[in-house]
């Protein structure tokens, strides 16, 4: 599939506002920003799927703590799971839940960040998963997210080791974040988020939508907005290399 | 290398494809089936969504079986007025076996009622022919014999005809019955029918296994074509991307089945797909009883 990859919005908070909000919550510390500025993202497609390289800035000054953690999230799309027991099949709806969650961080984020902070930053890929709202108290709400999750792990929808971050000269890092051959078009949001003490310190958004191109797109909007035309088509296709073959083996 | 499918939305290897249609498309070509009750489970084992991989089969098997039909054609070992029959039967039972099948939904028992089906009919079937197969090759190794207890009361039924293809007298009533059987199990268990239809011609319409191969081949191109149609229309689950390389393979593979199929006597062809229908008997109930099956599973909504 050639997937096309266009950048549609410009999200980015602004570190302006972000060293705002961080310095009323942690007066304290040095406010970061992890600006994803507008040319300094690069987006890198090819045939069978598709590799997001991005640029960011590091925050400064630097020490052992601070780093970034980037993800690819979206698109959001109604799920259920399904649990088979002795005793009958139960369902768990979620309203909305991301199709692709890869996320990855730099060692020192991974090590001093808790898991509240990372929900809390939005890179929680359980936490992505919103249920109807008479489920949200549920006292198997997480029991039913951790499946979820395991089971779009065994999809390859949910990365949580694909993602590398390299430190550059200058403060920049690399991220490279490989988007599944399956991933569904749609729209996409690419976060980065700066930590520093196990807090976040700044964050930075960029949405993407990922379209079809070429044949496969002309194959599936022919066979969703023409279907009788697509079945003729199939049939064709059909007979045609049947015929073909049975030409190929009378020779 | 990889190539991404555009209704299926995944991305796949174009030679595991080639190679799993060849391996389908042999065996179509060698026993006269269409191969959809192997290559389904196959493709949905490689990771293609269910109800893509069993619209895209038929597509796939309607190729291979007009492949396999045109070298049974050229030995004029296709008997038409018999699979022209027999289609008819099968057109009226798979419209029976659609309301069969909403019944079973209905009463929240189909998935069991199929398990339960499959195993019976394919555990029979394979058995009988494996039992008849046998004893077969200890004697001529030629078709079985024609003058069975049920052949004998068939003969009886009235509305006769000539099917000189396949050296028959026979009432038109067994094709029919045996084709609208067929096309209700067919609907019930969401395949082409072939592996019932094949050792159904031998055994209760007497037909001689070399005609039987290209008039299932045959019927089953017909069955196919119907049911790629009604799943592209009305579903939109047709890819014709994965089609189109199993294709390649499948065609393939039916030529060298049918070359394969020649070199054998009409019983070890019996044998060996008797061993087939078996084989997928126990597999079936390995899955039904002995297999772990997960706790959870994920269901997309549309």
């Amino acid at each position: 599939m050639k997937l096309a990859a266009l950048l549609l919005a410009l999200l980015a908070i602004a570190p302006a506002s972000a060293q705002s909000r961080q310095r009323t919550e942690t007066p304290t510390k040095t406010a970061m920003a992890a600006g994803l500025a507008e040319d300094t993202v690069e987006v890198k497609v090819n045939y069978s799927g598709a590799r997001i390289v991005l640029f960011a800035t590091a925050p400064t000054p630097e020490d052992a703590t601070s780093g970034l953690a980037v993800a690819l999230i979206g698109p959001g799309a109604p799920q259920d799971v399904i649990r088979s027991t002795p005793s009958g099949v139960q369902h768990f709806e979620f309203v909305s839940a991301p199709q692709v969650f890869a996320v990855g961080s730099e060692p020192q984020v991974a090590q001093s960040v808790s898991p509240e902070v990372m929900t809390e930053a939005g890179l929680n890929a359980s936490a992505a998963a919103l249920p109807r709202s008479d489920q949200l108290n549920s006292p198997d709400l997480e029991a039913w997210r951790t499946a979820f999750v395991n089971l779009k792990m065994e999809q390859g929808l949910y990365l949580f080791s694909d993602t590398t971050i390299e430190r550059l000269d200058g403060g920049l890092r690399r991220a490279r974040i490989i988007l599944p051959p399956n991933a569904p078009p749609g729209e996409y949001r690419v976060r980065a988020v700066a930590f520093r003490d196990g807090q976040k310190v700044g964050e930075s958004e960029k949405v993407l939508t990922l379209e079809r191109g070429g044949l496969d797109r002309t194959l599936y909007d022919l066979s969703r907005q023409h279907g009788l035309v697509y079945a003729f088509l199939a049939i064709l296709l059909g007979t045609a290399v049947g015929a073909v073959a049975a030409w190929m083996g009378r020779r | 290398m990889l190539i991404h499918l555009p209704i299926a939305q995944v991305a796949v290897d174009p030679l595991i494809l080639v190679l799993i249609g060849m391996g389908v498309g042999f065996l179509s070509g060698l026993f006269g089936v269409g191969g959809g009750f192997l290559l389904t489970p196959l493709l949905i084992f490689y990771g293609i969504p269910a109800a893509v991989a069993v619209s895209t089969q038929a597509n796939q098997v309607m190729a291979t079986s007009i492949a396999g039909v045109s070298a049974h054609w050229r030995e004029r070992a296709v008997d038409v007025r018999l699979g022209t029959l027999m289609l008819l039967g099968g057109i009226a039972g798979s419209t029976v076996g659609v309301g069969v099948f909403s019944l079973l939904k209905y009463f929240g028992v189909v998935d069991t009622a199929i398990s339960i089906l499959y195993i019976v009919f394919l555990g029979v079937i394979g058995g009988l022919m494996a039992w008849e197969s046998v004893g077969a090759l200890g004697g001529t190794g030629g078709d079985p014999g024609r003058r069975t207890r049920l052949r004998v009361w068939m003969r009886g039924l009235p509305i006769k005809r000539r099917f000189p293809r396949s050296g028959l007298y026979i009432s038109i009533i067994p094709p029919l019955g045996v084709g609208f059987f067929v096309g209700l199990l067919a609907a019930v268990l969401g395949v082409g029918g072939g592996f019932i239809l094949a050792p159904a011609m031998v055994y209760l319409l007497g037909v001689p296994t070399r005609v039987m191969v290209g008039t299932s081949l045959f019927q089953i191109i017909f069955l196919t074509a119907y049911v790629t149609f009604l799943q592209a229309t009305f579903n939109g689950t047709v890819d014709l991307v994965l089609a189109f390389v199993l294709m390649v393979g499948g065609v393939i593979g039916a030529r060298a089945g049918v070359a394969a199929g020649r070199k054998l006597k009409a019983a070890q062809l019996r044998l060996m797909l008797a061993l087939l229908v078996l084989a997928m008997a126990g597999r079936l109930v390995y899955e039904l009883y002995v297999a772990p099956k997960p706790e959870y599973r994920l269901e997309e909504k549309a």
